[in-house]
């Protein structure tokens, strides 16, 4: 009987119409099935053997996306219940922790696949650094990782304000005015007096949406955590991956 | 990584060597897993599921107090209708309210003392001080909702959720529901009727 529904499955219109090539059981098949694939045409055509040995890279990269996806995954379902208003956000956040029913795992599960995304990127770059594979001609490669470093970072950062709580607002009252004191275009920074940066006109004063950490900067730190930088991330990472596994400096990976 | 399908795709293979016992520890091993892997499915979505729904509101309250009979004229009071959708009626055998929610498509009914009557602002439905449909495209007679005195201080409690909505009558004035049959525990209350209140003001409360 399960035969027949397999069959009635993989003989529909529906299926033929998504997987083409039938089951690759031949090279040129299996050419095919990545090559038309929207899903997996970043993936090259051939692996080698080699490449997929663990204690060549540890899949420290591979490690970093998934935590990615996690975070993705789990921030859509936080999304449902929260507020970015200051007076309600905190309790948002207690009623995913104490109310709704596997709202704490999911919280739990952003949080450490956070710590772990920063981690991991860490220990990815620090790998790429000692075997070298960040010299030319894959230079511009570890750019790109550059930037998703930052990217990470500033994730976190813009993550952290979210809960509305005594060690958000500090911390990002602490990190705001650190960018106050960046040279020509903070209020602290060298030269940025003489040039006519004022509190009320300076870089912190662009990131906070105002003066003080206040609804302006909870609305604009929700908005770049939750759309603007994961899409910044996701185009930088189709280019580094693309860069990997197309252009053939790294071989067939 | 080849390995698992090539043993059986290719040519000069001698076949598998896998004797019935083999086969049959293979066959539970994947039903077991199968099965291992639907369970934790099922359960992710059941949890994916239950997460949809909150099991606290934080929603607009649905249960009023709303006082004594006595601070109630003769007639239709607008009182409450802005905080709790609700008219309170009292006519010269008792009290009872009714939601302010018309039976169209859910406008807010205004109150004209001069025509006695409830009109509509989205389609012209009209209704009288009852809440029986005099015109306009009203499918239903307007809702009562429970009206029920405080045991420990007499007052009135109104509950907008609990709703008295008996089937209509078509008459020549339009959509009817007798009022002996509206005028029932738990949604209207009786009480005398003002001192010098007569019937000669507006025949409808009597």
């Amino acid at each position: 009987m399960l035969q027949k529904i397999k069959n009635e499955i993989v003989e529909s219109q529906i299926f033929k119409s998504v997987f083409r090539h039938g089951y690759p059981d031949n090279d040129l098949d299996r050419a095919y099935a990545i090559f038309s694939s929207v899903f997996l045409h970043i993936h090259p055509v051939k692996v080698r053997r080699s490449a997929l040995r663990m204690r060549y890279t540890f899949c420290l990269g591979g490690i970093t996306l998934f935590l990615f996806i996690i975070l993705a995954v789990t921030g859509i379902w936080l999304m449902f219940y929260y507020t970015p208003y200051t007076g309600l956000a905190y309790r948002n956040i207690k009623d995913l922790q104490f109310v709704i029913f596997g709202g704490n795992l999911m919280r739990d599960l952003h949080r450490f696949a956070a710590h772990g995304m920063v981690l991991f990127v860490w220990l990815h770059m620090t790998r790429v650094f000692l075997t070298g594979a960040y010299k030319a001609p894959r230079e511009f490669n570890w750019v790109v990782g550059v930037v998703l470093l930052v990217n990470t970072l500033v994730l976190s950062w813009t993550g952290y304000l979210l809960p509305w709580d005594q060690l958000a607002y500090w911390a990002v009252t602490v990190g705001a005015k650190m960018a106050s004191y960046t040279p020509l275009i903070g209020q602290n920074g060298p030269w940025g007096p003489q040039l006519g940066f004022l509190p009320t006109n300076d870089i912190m004063f662009m990131l906070l949406g105002g003066t003080v950490v206040g609804q302006n900067a909870l609305i604009r730190f929700y908005v770049l955590h939750c759309v603007v930088l994961p899409l910044v991330v996701t185009v930088f990472l189709a280019v580094h991956f693309w860069r990997i596994r197309k252009d053939g400096f790294s071989g067939p990976l | 990584m080849t390995n698992l399908t090539a043993q059986t795709q290719h040519p000069g293979d001698t076949g598998d060597m896998a004797s019935p016992a083999d086969k049959g520890r293979r066959k539970f091993l994947v039903a077991a897993g199968w099965s291992l892997m639907g369970a934790s499915m099922a359960g992710t979505a059941f949890a994916a599921y239950k997460y949809l729904f909150p099991p606290v509101l934080y929603e607009p309250p649905t249960v009023f107090k709303i006082g004594h009979v006595s601070i109630y004229g003769l007639g239709v009071d607008e009182r409450w209708k802005l905080k709790g959708r609700f008219w309170v009626v009292r006519n010269m055998r008792g009290i009872y309210n009714m939601i302010s929610i018309c039976r169209h498509l859910g406008c807010t009914p205004n109150w004209f003392p001069d025509q006695k009557r409830f009109r509509c602002p989205c389609h012209g439905s009209i209704y009288d001080a009852h809440g029986n449909v005099r015109g306009g495209p009203a499918p239903r007679t307007l809702w009562r909702g429970q009206i029920t005195r405080d045991p420990l201080d007499g007052e009135l409690i109104v509950n907008t959720v609990i709703r008295l909505d008996p089937d209509p009558v078509q008459t020549p004035q339009g959509l009817w529901v007798k009022e002996k049959v509206k005028e029932v525990t738990p949604f209207y209350i009786d009480h005398s009727a003002p001192a010098g209140a007569s019937c000669a003001s507006n025949r409808l409360l009597c």
